[in-house]
């Protein structure tokens, strides 16, 4: 898996368990084992435990944001907009941190964008295609190397929404 | 050959093209949505990308992100597979100008047997029977009717942009061939963007018979017989077999060559399948040329021994093919039953969900084509096809037999299949006698 969680403060979201669970009852399954980042849910049956192991993240004022998961056929629960997102790419390509090879990158962390700030280029098919953040915020982490090929849906950067 | 490429497309036929990929020692890349991650059959690609979500619209069917994951991964080739970006022309004409070759035909080629009506056309050039019909395109209500007089009534009025079933409508009379060919147009305009028809009389209980073709570029051009598509529903094949029941010696060799004849007429290379009817006379009628490899092309490959997706390879490489007409010996007979996640007794309702068990069939003389494993999710954005089940024995009746075996040992839990009903079928008289036409199964077994 690719994704990152966010920092998340609200170490139960019941319902979501409660949605696991029953899944696990309806197709009849044994074991749940989910990870996203540094937050893992195993669930296992029949004995009525949940574990859980959670690496807890340095204090962040962000506050908690729902996981996304990553069940069948359940729609993607969208990030709420003051907690910790990725910039993800919405295209296949080759990513370029910089508008051309002699200059700066775009971005770089502890750099604030709005919606409309050019954070990379992602190139095919010969058309540099520039991204655009899509959200406000600080950038935190750049996750892809200069010159690598990036898939549909890649985390390129870490998001510190709202700043 | 090629060194690398990417194969745009998923699942069993994606899985089928992998394989024979890493038998020649030609890389691959895979490209899947966010609903296929994860797939087991994914792991035997040497690279694979993401290319959208799970939508087919989003993913499997954007050009622009399939090409981008061709430059990515650096390949030579695209194999399309079946459905999906294999009988697109545009598609097929932007690999070329990419430099990427497109392994099936050339798209002037695709363009012109993608029109059914120019490919009528061009099969009446060569002397390849037609159903009597339209000469070209019905262009108003009154050309329709009295041709439709002329013809005799039932008449099917087709889209010709249509094919595979879709697009086309039978009226009985006057008053329903005005209604339909109205209804018929707006409907190919909305499918297809085309509104254009032309009129064949219908033929009524039509056996289907098609003719698996491939030519190199080198002028060769090879038949390698038929396959019977009879068992159909609602247009879905669900059961081919090969050689075709019953059918006269004479006319299978006529019908082979006359699919050569056009495939040559066409300038048509790499592989494909020139679809007829057969009526209860004898009489076959050239109906479609498809411009892919098909699913139930496994059937073809156990009758001859001869590997059809290697051979698209070695085609589209450049390469002659490995084979003439006369090494094509045809032996025993096959059967493949499509098993769909489908709920035969509702009506064939799709049933996606998780595979908690998966028992798949074995023995002598079975071959099992399927990209899912227990534990895999069906999921509802593709079609539901789980497997092809094919048996190869010396006789039909063993072939029948083996298949009821073979149908029985296999153990699917978690969604419904249509194995019942492949058993029914199997089991009916008429099938096994070959008294049959492409209505049966909604004849007997109505909704």
């Amino acid at each position: 898996m690719k994704e990152s969680s966010p920092t998340n403060q609200d170490i139960f979201d019941v319902r979501k368990i409660r949605r696991l669970v029953e899944m696990m009852k309806a197709h009849d399954l044994s074991e749940i084992d989910l990870q996203q980042g540094e937050v893992r849910i195993q669930l296992r049956r029949p004995q009525p435990c949940f574990q859980q192991s959670f690496v807890p993240q340095p204090p962040n004022p962000a506050l908690a944001a729902p996981m996304k998961q990553e069940a069948v056929a359940e729609p993607a629960v969208p990030p709420r907009a003051d907690a910790g997102i990725m910039i993800k790419s919405p295209m296949v390509g080759t990513f370029y941190a910089a508008p051309d090879p002699e200059s700066p990158p775009f971005v770089k962390v502890g750099d604030h964008v709005g919606p409309d700030t050019i954070v990379c280029i992602v190139e095919a098919m010969k058309v540099f295609n520039q991204i655009p953040a899509e959200v406000s915020g600080r950038i935190t982490a750049v996750l892809v190397e200069n010159g690598s090929s990036v898939e549909f849906g890649q985390p390129l950067f870490k998001i510190e929404a709202g700043g | 050959m090629f060194k690398r490429i990417l194969v745009a497309n998923r699942g069993e036929i994606a899985l089928r093209i992998l394989r024979a990929c890493r038998e020649l020692g030609v890389e691959t890349v895979a490209v899947f949505s966010e609903a296929d991650r994860g797939a087991a059959y994914l792991e035997l690609a040497d690279e694979a990308y993401c290319i959208g979500p799970p939508k087919a619209a989003e993913s499997y069917l954007k050009i622009d992100r399939v090409i981008s994951a061709a430059e990515i991964g650096n390949v030579q080739a695209i194999h399309p597979g079946y459905g999906f970006l294999a009988e697109n022309a545009h598609f097929a004409e932007i690999c070329r100008s990419c430099e990427i070759e497109f392994i099936g035909p050339s798209h002037e080629a695709m363009a012109l047997v993608g029109d059914k009506n120019a490919a009528r056309k061009l099969a009446k050039q060569v002397n390849v029977p037609t159903v009597p019909g339209s000469d070209g395109l019905v262009e108003g209500e009154a050309q329709a009717v009295s041709l439709a007089h002329e013809l005799g009534f039932p008449v099917l009025i087709k889209a010709a942009a249509g094919g595979g079933g879709r697009g086309m409508r039978v009226a009985l009379n006057d008053l329903a061939l005005k209604s339909a060919i109205q209804q018929a147009q707006a409907e190919a305009e909305a499918a297809f963007g085309n509104a254009e028809i032309y009129l064949e009389k219908y033929v009524e209980h039509p056996r289907h018979v098609e003719v698996q073709v491939i030519a190199d570029r080198h002028g060769n051009a090879v038949h390698l017989f038929e396959r019977d598509c009879t068992m159909q529903r609602r247009h879905q094949k669900l059961v081919e077999e090969s050689p075709a029941p019953l059918l006269d010696e004479n006319t299978r060799a006529e019908m082979c060559e006359a699919a050569v004849r056009l495939i040559r007429a066409a300038d048509y290379t790499n592989a494909g399948t020139v679809e007829f009817i057969v009526d209860p006379s004898g009489n076959y009628y050239f109906i479609e040329l498809n411009a892919r490899i098909q699913v139930e092309h496994p059937v073809t490959e156990l009758v001859t021994g001869i590997d059809l997706i290697k051979a698209q390879l070695l085609v589209a490489s450049g390469e002659k093919l490995p084979f003439a007409q006369g090494d094509v010996k045809p032996q025993g007979a096959s059967i493949e039953c499509r098993i769909n996640a489908e709920d035969s007794e509702k009506n064939f309702r799709p049933t996606p969900g998780t595979i908690s068990r998966f028992r798949v069939p074995g023995g002598f003389g079975v071959r099992f084509d399927s990209h899912v494993h227990e534990g895999y999710v069906v999921s509802p954005y593709y079609d539901s096809m789980i497997g092809k089940l094919l048996v190869h024995q010396p006789t039909r009746a063993e072939a029948i037999a083996c298949m009821k075996r073979a149908l029985a040992e296999m153990r699917v839990e978690g969604v419904k299949t249509t194995i019942p009903m492949h058993q029914k079928i199997l089991d009916h008289a008429a099938f096994n006698e070959s008294r049959v036409d492409t209505t049966f199964i909604e004849r007997t077994w109505p909704s």
